[in-house]
């Protein structure tokens, strides 16, 4: 389950980098994610298999306020939600018209596989040893990140985060799992650095 | 001593044992409302898109979304689970031999595709068999039990206005799962809660999250898996 929630938190790292992409290096970028107190946007998910005839669909929402407090929320078609107070993370998922608490051994996992995003938070997404990043510039700024390890193997091929040069703003994720599979996710409404309740981080409601 | 722990055991086993109910036949001036058996089956191929709570011993393990493709003309299943995130943990048909195409743990283990896969076929599709009995149950319930070609035997109630059960026995009539579809939204799949007997007894309570037709698309799966 690790490995699941590596795909979860690549998610909150796709939100947090566009706002220095634009950088010429992976230098500039760590000295740009500094100035990055929160992050707030909403989200829609398309998944796309081959079992699937059309993407499906999901939407949520998402929080972050340095240095580690995030909010991950999908809110359909299945209501769950991760949340992380100052590092002590959990997930809910939506039962019987309530949100319960997921206490399943990913959570436990989840908790090892922050530390890394301490990392990406840092701007230093090009020392994650599991991941060989490029950045292109172009009409617009294209990073990919490639597995490098075992880790990985069989669950992505690659990353691409393409971002608008212009407005800085991130236009699409797509994380490729295989020849018939990808994720694509789309941020809208995406504010930085304006104040978010610190509720959001303890409270699923 | 020796036959008190015997006569226990023995009601130990008649209490978690359960097996066939007994069917009374209908009789003229109790005849049912419909002549013919329940059949909660689909009648075509289909995509159907299902939240599902998963819960061991009572307890709930999480929630995945689960894609499912069947065909009830060639009995052809697809089906993939996923995250709400979109992690794909587990993807596998069956055409009708077996393949697995992801399986991540814990959906790795055991016999876990070929239950899943069962499970799927118990649930919308209608029984490899016939019907040895119809009749009414105690409660006053129509039932008709099937008996499979394994010899498995498989009864579908009608809990009017309630919904549709479907319990599955082994060929020694020992109870393995019991399938509840509400009645009460226009598709008869918007809500499934199955219940299952195994080394970790487990019940999953699905929600529909989209249904669609697919007779055109199945024909290229078909035709695959002729060539295979």
């Amino acid at each position: 389950m690790k490995r699941e929630y590596l795909i979860l938190l690549f998610l909150l790292m796709f939100v947090l980098l566009p706002y220095s992409a634009f950088a010429e290096s992976f230098e500039q970028l760590r000295l740009d994610s500094a100035n990055i107190k929160t992050v707030q946007a909403r989200f829609v998910q398309k998944k796309q298999m081959k079992i699937l005839a059309k993407p499906l669909i999901a939407e949520g929402r998402f929080f972050y306020a340095a240095p580690n407090s995030f909010r991950w929320e999908y809110l359909k078609p299945l209501r769950s939600i991760v949340i992380s107070g100052n590092g002590d993370a959990k997930r809910f998922i939506m039962s019987g018209g309530k949100m319960v608490e997921d206490k399943s051994g990913g959570v436990q996992a989840m908790r090892i596989v922050l530390s890394e995003v301490v990392n990406w938070m840092s701007g230093r997404f090009d020392r994650n040893p599991s991941f060989k990043a490029s950045l292109k510039e172009g009409t617009n700024t294209l990073i990919t990140l490639v597995p490098v390890g075992q880790n990985m193997a069989g669950m992505i091929d690659k990353i691409e985060i393409s971002i608008a040069r212009k407005t800085m703003a991130i236009k699409s994720v797509k994380i490729i799992e295989g020849q018939n599979a990808a994720t694509i996710i789309d941020f809208t409404d995406v504010e930085i650095n304006k104040a978010i309740n610190p509720s959001l981080f303890q409270d699923v409601e | 001593m020796k036959g008190i722990r015997l006569l226990i055991l023995t009601a130990f086993l008649l209490v978690s044992c359960q097996t066939l109910p007994a069917i009374n036949p209908i009789l003229p001036q109790n005849q049912p409302k419909s002549a013919v058996c329940s059949s909660p089956f689909l009648k075509e191929p289909y995509r159907l898109v299902h939240a599902i709570e998963a819960r061991i011993g009572g307890e709930i393990q999480g929630a995945i979304i689960g894609i499912t493709l069947v065909d009830p003309s060639t009995r052809f299943v697809s089906c993939a689970i996923m995250t709400a995130e979109g992690m794909v943990l587990f993807e596998a048909e069956a055409k009708p031999a077996l393949k697995v195409i992801r399986a991540l743990p814990p959906f790795d283990s055991g016999d876990f595709t070929k239950n899943m896969i069962e499970d799927i076929k118990l649930i919308f599709l209608a029984p490899e068999g016939e019907i040895k009995t119809k009749g009414i149950l105690s409660d006053g319930s129509e039932i008709c039990r099937w008996q499979e070609k394994s010899g498995a035997w498989i009864d579908v109630i009608a809990r009017l206005p309630e919904g549709i059960e479907i319990n599955k026995y082994s060929v020694y009539g020992n109870w393995q799962r019991l399938v509840k579809l509400g009645m009460t939204s226009e598709n008869i799949y918007s809500s499934i809660e199955l219940s299952a007997k195994e080394a970790l007894n487990y019940s999953l309570n699905l929600t529909l999250i989209e249904a669609e037709p697919l007779e055109g698309e199945l024909k290229t799966e078909k035709s695959k898996g002729s060539e295979e």
